[in-house]
């Protein structure tokens, strides 16, 4: 048994693809569709066969309750790592994105908030060791 | 049902092979894109209303299942079937006239089904507001949907091919590309391994 894909909530699925690849950098790895449904996935480029990430369309009133809640509280819905927080955070916002933390040192880690505009945060984490 | 039967109707499932592209059209109305599908079926115009409305019936071919009949006006729970997750979609009944014109939405699609009398037969249209990147998928999924009916009401059914079922089928990269084909449009490509999921 593997960790091979796992979901976010988004409110709009064009809008999270452009997103996830354009901005953040991700690579679309699978995207089907039956009906008003559609399987869309993102990995990323550094581990094409990796954990993939499933941009789920949100019509679920109780998802989006939990997201809306989650996001006032300022928790991030997904947490990605990277060699270089720096370096990721100017690239993204070169691309248009909103921070809602730029880089900030914590405990054993440098992280950043960024709105995903499909109605979620999400945290760019980089690991500094103790 | 004995064991010869049933291997005779795992035959006749296996031995299922879709025609070619058909009776199928798309409109474009400002953003708004309609997949309409004609399919002339030999059987009675009650016994098609009953197979578009009775969940029974519906399990046996469509591909979602519904939690109630879609022969009154309302709400229901359309849940799409073959799909890599569960999916339930708050849906509405908006018009049902037995047995010529249905009306109900499917999560954000729109469906629209009318049936006018064709000799002893039916002609079936579909109206379906499908996302444009999908067009095709649609066309070739009901396709084979609508092969499954006719044999399921003329009493010889192969069961329902929906989801990996049907993409997994030896005819669907065909039947897809024919219908991407009529339409002059590009439809996403699976990357080489989505097959093997």
């Amino acid at each position: 048994m593997k960790i091979k894909v796992t979901s976010i909530y988004v409110d709009d699925q064009e809008k999270a693809l452009h997103f996830y690849t354009e901005v953040l950098g991700f690579t679309k790895k699978t995207d089907f569709s039956q009906g008003p449904y559609r399987w869309l996935t993102v990995a990323s480029p550094e581990e094409p066969d990796g954990t993939e990430l499933q941009l789920a369309l949100n019509n679920n009133p109780a998802a989006k309750a939990y997201q809306q809640a989650i996001f006032q509280q300022s928790q991030p819905a997904a947490m990605f790592y990277t060699d270089d927080v720096q370096a990721d955070y100017e690239r993204m916002k070169a691309r248009g994105a909103e921070f809602t933390m730029p880089p900030t040192d914590v405990t054993a880690s440098k992280i950043a908030m960024v709105k995903d505009t499909c109605g979620n945060l999400i945290q760019v984490t980089q690991l500094m060791g103790w | 049902m004995d064991a010869d039967e049933d291997k005779e109707k795992m035959t006749d499932r296996e031995q299922y092979a879709p025609g070619p592209a058909s009776g199928a059209q798309v409109r474009k109305d400002g953003e708004k894109w309609t997949l309409i599908l004609v399919r002339d079926l030999r059987h009675p115009p009650a016994k098609v209303w009953q197979a578009l409305t009775d969940p029974a019936h519906l399990s046996e071919w469509a591909p979602f299942d519904a939690d109630r009949n879609l022969g009154t006006v309302g709400p229901l729970k359309l849940s799409t079937v073959g799909t890599p997750a569960p999916h339930v979609s708050e849906s509405i009944v908006k018009r049902a006239e037995a047995p010529r014109l249905l009306e109900y939405s499917w999560g954000g699609n729109d469906l629209r089904w009318e049936l006018e009398p064709l000799g002893s037969g039916v002609r079936l249209t579909l109206w379906h507001n499908i996302d444009r990147g999908f067009i095709s998928w649609g066309a070739a999924g009901w396709h084979i949907c609508f092969d499954v009916l006719d044999r399921l009401l003329a009493g010889e059914p192969i069961g329902r091919m929906v989801g990996a079922t049907a993409t997994k089928f030896g005819g669907w990269p065909r039947l897809r590309a024919e219908y991407a084909k009529q339409f002059d449009m590009e439809t996403p490509n699976l990357p080489p391994d989505a097959s093997k999921r």
